[in-house]
């Protein structure tokens, strides 16, 4: 837990040009507050998300466990920081609730690929949100983060389930 | 049309108060539309640079006036306002047209207009039903807001560019996804040629331009403020490596070229300008110096090279006088 703070330092200040001037903001603070904006109007499903508190770089975003899913019932926080020249490099999401499943490692890392390698400038938080959803319900045992988890759900779907469904009902209410 | 026809050469001359402002150097704009710049988040050097652009282009004022409602080329941005002001208002305030014609008589209503004007201003965000006044009756100007927009900066395209693979991004967009993460179309990810070269998709541009004018003179005037911006911090390490190279016998095109570029970008200050007269006057005496002292026979070149010089500093000299008058 006390790892995922540490990347938050580096968002937003360029230039030496401070992000919470008003008047003048850099492009990523506009792009962020236009997503801001975006989201509050209109939200996908089940998802929430929005600044920590005055640093626009920092947000806090909340999913509810898709009915259907092992993970059903529970809502799961994530961190989300965004670098200072979003968006062309892709925001650090971090799962902050304990989650059983084989794309998240127990330090709340995500392996997925469009955080890293096929991040591209037009994808949003929203998007990034949804995709996160899709993952309760899919998980991608070939590009694992917890290769013990992977192997599990690909050969004992069942326990797989009932673990992780433990773990929601532990970790998530 | 008519009304407006006969109120824009008003907007320069339609208060009493422009004589005074006279002598601040800025007698071009009324104070009505300073404030109105002041809330637009216009500082001085934006209003002088407003004034300068004013100056330079009184053909395409004209023209302006012709086809106004063309909002192609920068317009003057005092007119533009104006129109948009005239445009949004009708509906809320229905003594609009009226008060156009009386204006610069009666500071009170001057107030009153201030205010409209300011209404109209912050209230922005409902002006997106409003600015469809422009173009009249289009119900899915939000469907097209949502298509033109720059899926990058998530704001309308400015000055598109389209990649081979037929996404559009604003210009600047494209060129700093290519720079930062490779030359890759920022949607799809195909691989795409150097962003350096992108060029603006005209047509598209052009549209843009007619279906959201308000949108883009905002971001023209944001854009004016960050190269007077990124101009000022050029302007200091340029001076550091002119006065070292001042040491040395400078070619003469190095001059005029360095005259060139100044007037394109036309934001240097007159003490900038002084300094800059005065060093290559400065130049012009150390070479005559030099040459008499050394009793060397003045070959063609070097005379070629006085003259330009001469001609340089003349030019420049003629132009900070015509700036003071």
């Amino acid at each position: 837990m006390s790892i995922s703070g540490g990347g938050g330092g580096g968002g937003g200040v360029g230039r030496g040009m401070s992000w919470c001037s008003t008047t003048s903001v850099s492009s990523s603070g506009k792009r962020i507050q236009k997503e801001m904006s975006e989201f509050g109007a209109d939200p996908p499903e089940d998802c929430s998300a929005g600044p920590k508190g005055d640093n626009l770089y920092q947000w806090i975003a909340a999913i509810i466990g898709p009915s259907g899913s092992p993970y059903e019932g529970g809502i799961f926080f994530l961190d989300i920081t965004f670098p200072s020249d979003y968006p062309f490099q892709p925001p650090k999401v971090m799962f902050k609730t304990r989650i059983y499943h084989c794309n998240v490692d127990l330090e709340g890392n995500i392996s997925l690929d469009i955080l890293k390698d096929s991040w591209r400038p037009t994808l949003t938080i929203s998007k990034v949100l949804v995709a996160i959803q899709s993952m309760f319900t899919e998980p991608d045992p070939y590009n694992p983060a917890v290769p013990n988890v992977a192997h599990s759900y690909l050969e004992d779907r069942a326990k797989h389930d009932e673990i992780a469904s433990e773990w929601t009902m532990r970790f998530a209410r | 049309m008519a009304t407006e026809q006969s109120q824009t050469p008003q907007n320069h001359k339609s208060t009493p108060k422009p004589i005074e402002s006279e002598t601040n150097g800025e007698p071009i704009f009324s104070p009505r539309f300073r404030s109105v710049a002041a809330m637009a988040g216009w500082d001085e050097e934006a209003l002088l640079l407003a004034s300068l652009i004013v100056e330079d282009t009184p053909e395409r004022e004209s023209k302006q006036r012709k086809r106004p409602d063309l909002p192609f080329k920068t317009p003057p941005p005092s007119s533009r306002r104006k129109r948009r002001v005239k445009r949004a208002n009708p509906s809320p305030i229905p003594s609009v047209v009226l008060d156009l014609d009386e204006e610069g008589t009666n500071s009170g209503q001057e107030k009153k207009r201030g205010e409209e004007e300011s209404c109209t201003i912050s209230t922005d965000a409902e002006a997106t039903a409003v600015s469809s006044s422009s173009v009249p009756a289009l119900p899915c100007i939000d469907r097209l807001r949502e298509e033109l927009s720059c899926a990058i900066c998530l704001e309308i395209c400015y000055e598109p560019s389209t990649t081979p693979c037929g996404h559009s991004f604003c210009k600047k967009c494209l060129k700093s996804a290519a720079d930062k993460c490779g030359k890759r179309c920022p949607k799809c990810r195909q691989l795409i040629g150097n962003g350096r070269s992108c060029t603006v998709n005209t047509v598209l541009w052009n549209t843009i331009q007619l279906l959201f004018p308000q949108e883009i003179e905002a971001r023209k005037a944001s854009a004016r403020d960050m190269k007077s911006c990124e101009a000022e911090e050029r302007e200091s390490p340029r001076d550091h490596s002119y006065n070292v190279r001042s040491r040395s016998v400078r070619p003469a095109m190095l001059i005029s070229r360095d005259v060139n570029t100044r007037r394109r970008r036309n934001l240097p200050s007159q003490d900038e300008d002084a300094a800059y007269a005065m060093r290559l006057q400065r130049e012009e005496f150390m070479d005559v110096f030099r040459g008499t002292q050394e009793q060397v026979g003045i070959s063609s070149v070097s005379l070629a090279r006085a003259n330009l010089r001469a001609m340089a500093s003349r030019a420049n000299s003629l132009r900070i006088r015509n700036r003071h008058l």
